[in-house]
């Protein structure tokens, strides 16, 4: 689990702007259903998935990317620039 | 990256997820339940800065691009 202080190491040494969260109880991993459990030799294991997801200012959610299309950021900062010319146009 | 705020979530989950992925058929994997259309749960988490960030923030402020790492920050 990456802690605020691994994340800010992080941050650093990329050079992040953006805000880098940790969800240190997985509480909003198992509320958005990204956290998935795999049983094996009787014991449960826990996972999250890669994903992105686009939320507009009304808070609904717009687009879901999740496994291996997920990797690609590419469609999610289309619909970010979709989102911004709508704003704009109003 | 003025026009939506980026939200870098390094959901580190099981050190051994990597491996066991490797197992797991496609169809064992649950889809998201999360879709389309759907108003986000609100969330509160702790940033880099160890400042509190609230999704509900944000709403009628700004979009929200929300990206889920695992393992971002590890040597493997």
């Amino acid at each position: 689990m990456d802690s605020p202080a691994a994340n800010a190491a992080f941050a650093k040494q990329i050079g992040i702007t953006f805000p880098l969260l940790s969800d240190m109880n997985r509480k909003m991993l198992k509320t958005y259903g990204i956290l998935k459990g795999y049983d094996k030799n009787n014991e449960t294991y826990e996972w999250a998935l890669r994903a992105n997801i686009v939320i507009d200012k009304q808070g609904i959610i717009q687009l879901v990317d999740e496994g291996d299309s997920a990797v690609d950021p590419n469609t999610a900062l289309t619909m970010c620039t979709t989102l911004h010319k709508k704003d704009a146009a109003k | 990256m003025k026009r939506a705020l980026v939200l870098g979530l390094l959901a580190a989950s099981a050190m051994a997820a990597a491996p066991i992925a490797r197992y797991v058929e496609k169809s064992d994997v649950a889809k998201m339940t999360l879709k389309v259309g759907d108003t986000a749960p609100d969330f509160t988490l702790l940033s880099n800065e160890w400042k509190t960030v609230k999704l509900s923030d944000y709403r009628g402020k700004k979009n929200v691009f929300l990206a889920v790492y695992v393992l971002a920050f590890t040597g493997g």
